[in-house]
């Protein structure tokens, strides 16, 4: 098979030659291909070219394949960013957060769909993406992690206690401005060739309750699902970034994607457990990042295993993959090991 | 009502205040506290410090996270605002000591820091928090002005996680005597022993018990 043909099954719940296999790999590529962390942000044609050779590398399959996100919280709405630097940076760093205080926020403009951030680098990769026929992969943060991101995570998760309503409003300019510019790549590609991804980092219950995911991230989540519909994506795929088990039950309740979409799930939630929940959703993941980076091969290969044998149970399908962002400097025998795990038991 | 029965209510409403992250309440209190003559030390310790132990033990058993520790940390900072000035002595403990903090070069989250600062804080240590993306070199530097204890390195990064194996034999190579502790999201107790760490903590309320124990060794 194909990698297309490959996740094309997997969307029909059809068998595949092999357990697709694939990874989140932004500053990766880049540094894989001899180039800085920064190029992945900066320089889309380099980035794509990276990625592609990468992925060919490894066999990646284009679950998801992005070079980070299309749209930003604290950049967008005018907040200082810049670039990674130096030998241990792998992001984008937030130098000031548009948000400062509680007034600040009456005063923010909502970005300019086509201009802000890093908007026009991401439209350049995605115009590679359409151009080589791969999916067109929108990259969002959720709308509470991106309203966090606005603010500074400390700020927000104090108001979400004593000030709902300036969450609230926060949460309404982040999913505006993330369907703002999801209607702009709907002009452009067309709903068919679009593949929306979102990552959840700021939910996961290292930092928050249920009961907070319920009152304020939950109704946006349903709310993103209705206007995906509405604007004809079908592709959906969610980073359930971290230690999330206590939501999980949640999340399977509402669960307002389409079926299938792509699950992605952190090495704090059991394989087993992700699909137990989501029956109808294709489960990905979830090789712990730090052993990776810091393990053997030997380690990443038999986690992998393990990963592919529960996976393989899993009703809805199954991916391989990193279970967060594939570590910039990771050795590039132990990422090899996933693949050839992936090979042997897939 | 006899004095200490009073001292007793009032260190109770001070726990209590910190618990219910009633910032003003635990301002209030301690102002009070100060008027009737009670020993400032107390105030912090069988108040303040105390309220800090039972929310740690509520983050423990997953019925606080972080935006109520946060909160909770707040009406700590503002009880200490007012009793702090007021403390005459330090009392020594064997399990308590120095401490130099902070989110490793590269780095630029710091909510766990901060929270880990805080259930120091409320547990009596001398802190020298750093800040976040700290250069190498200045956790050096302020082992070495301060003589602290225990240097506390924190990253959410896989990146710039890589940076503490080499601040670590700095500081060894430096004073072979001070215990190092890491902690963050990427972290593990297999890969802290692999870096030299002395200790690893999951969280902020272990962090603290984990250092008190390798005070003691």
């Amino acid at each position: 098979m194909t990698s297309q043909e490959r996740m094309e099954a997997i969307f029909q719940y059809q068998k595949t030659d092999r357990v697709p296999l694939g990874a989140m790999s932004t500053g990766f590529n880049t540094r894989n291909a001899g180039h800085s962390v920064a190029d992945a942000y900066d320089d889309p044609k380099r980035s794509f070219q990276d990625m592609q050779w990468t992925s060919e590398q490894y066999g990646w399959d284009p679950i998801p394949q992005y070079a980070g996100h299309t749209v930003l919280g604290a950049w967008d709405f005018g907040g200082e960013v810049r670039m990674p630097q130096g030998e241990y940076e792998g992001a984008l760093v937030v130098i000031s957060y548009p948000v400062k205080s509680e007034e600040d926020i009456d005063k923010l403009k909502m970005p300019d769909p086509k201009k802000a951030g890093r908007i026009p680098q991401a439209m350049r990769f995605s115009e590679l993406q359409a151009a080589h026929d791969i999916p067109v992969f929108f990259f969002s943060r959720s709308p509470f992690t991106m309203a966090a991101n606005i603010s500074g995570i400390d700020q927000f998760l104090r108001w979400t206690m004593k000030k709902p309503e300036v969450c609230e409003k926060l949460l309404r300019l982040s999913i505006d401005h993330i369907f703002n510019v999801l209607e702009y790549w709907v002009k452009t590609f067309g709903p068919d060739k679009i593949f929306a991804w979102m990552s959840s980092p700021s939910e996961s219950n290292q930092l928050i309750s249920p009961r907070t995911l319920k009152k304020f991230a939950l109704p946006y989540h349903a709310e993103y699902h209705e206007r995906l519909k509405k604007l004809g994506i079908k592709r959906f795929g969610l980073h359930i970034c971290g230690d999330q088990n206590l939501n999980l039950p949640l999340l399977a309740e509402v669960s307002p994607w389409e079926h299938p979409s792509v699950l992605s799930f952190g090495h704090e939630v059991d394989l087993e457990t992700a699909a137990e929940h989501f029956p109808k959703d294709i489960i990905y993941g979830n090789i712990e990042p730090a052993v990776i980076q810091t393990g053997t091969p030997e380690q990443v290969y038999e986690l992998s295993r393990v990963a592919i044998e529960k996976g393989k149970k899993a009703p809805g399908g199954f991916i391989l993959g990193p279970g967060c962002g594939l570590p910039v400097m990771a050795p590039p025998v132990n990422v090899w090991a996933m693949t050839k795990a992936a090979n042997d038991f897939g | 009502m006899t004095l200490p029965e009073k001292t007793q209510k009032l260190l109770k409403q001070i726990h209590d205040a910190v618990v219910a992250y009633d910032e003003e309440t635990s301002a209030q209190l301690c102002n009070a506290l100060l008027k009737e003559g009670i020993d400032p030390y107390d105030g912090i310790m069988k108040g303040l410090a105390a309220g800090m132990d039972t929310v740690g033990g509520l983050y423990e058993k997953k019925e606080y996270f972080v935006p109520e520790l946060l909160l909770c940390s707040d009406a700590l900072y503002a009880g200490l605002d007012v009793l702090r000035p007021h403390v005459k002595t330090t009392r020594e403990k064997e399990d308590v000591g120095k401490i130099v903090m902070g989110v490793i070069e590269g780095d630029i989250h710091d909510i766990g820091k901060t929270l880990v600062k805080t259930m120091f804080e409320a547990a009596g240590w001398e802190i020298y928090d750093l800040g976040k993306d700290v250069k190498l070199d200045r956790f050096v530097e302020e082992q070495k002005k301060t003589s602290a204890d225990i240097v506390a390195l924190s990253a959410l990064m896989t990146t710039s996680m890589l940076a503490m194996p080499k601040v670590i034999e700095m500081l060894k190579a430096h004073d072979p005597g001070v215990i190092i502790m890491v902690g963050g999201a990427p972290l593990t107790p297999e890969i802290a022993q692999h870096y030299g760490a002395d200790g690893y903590a999951r969280d902020a309320v272990t962090a603290v018990k984990k250092a008190s124990e390798l005070m003691k060794k």
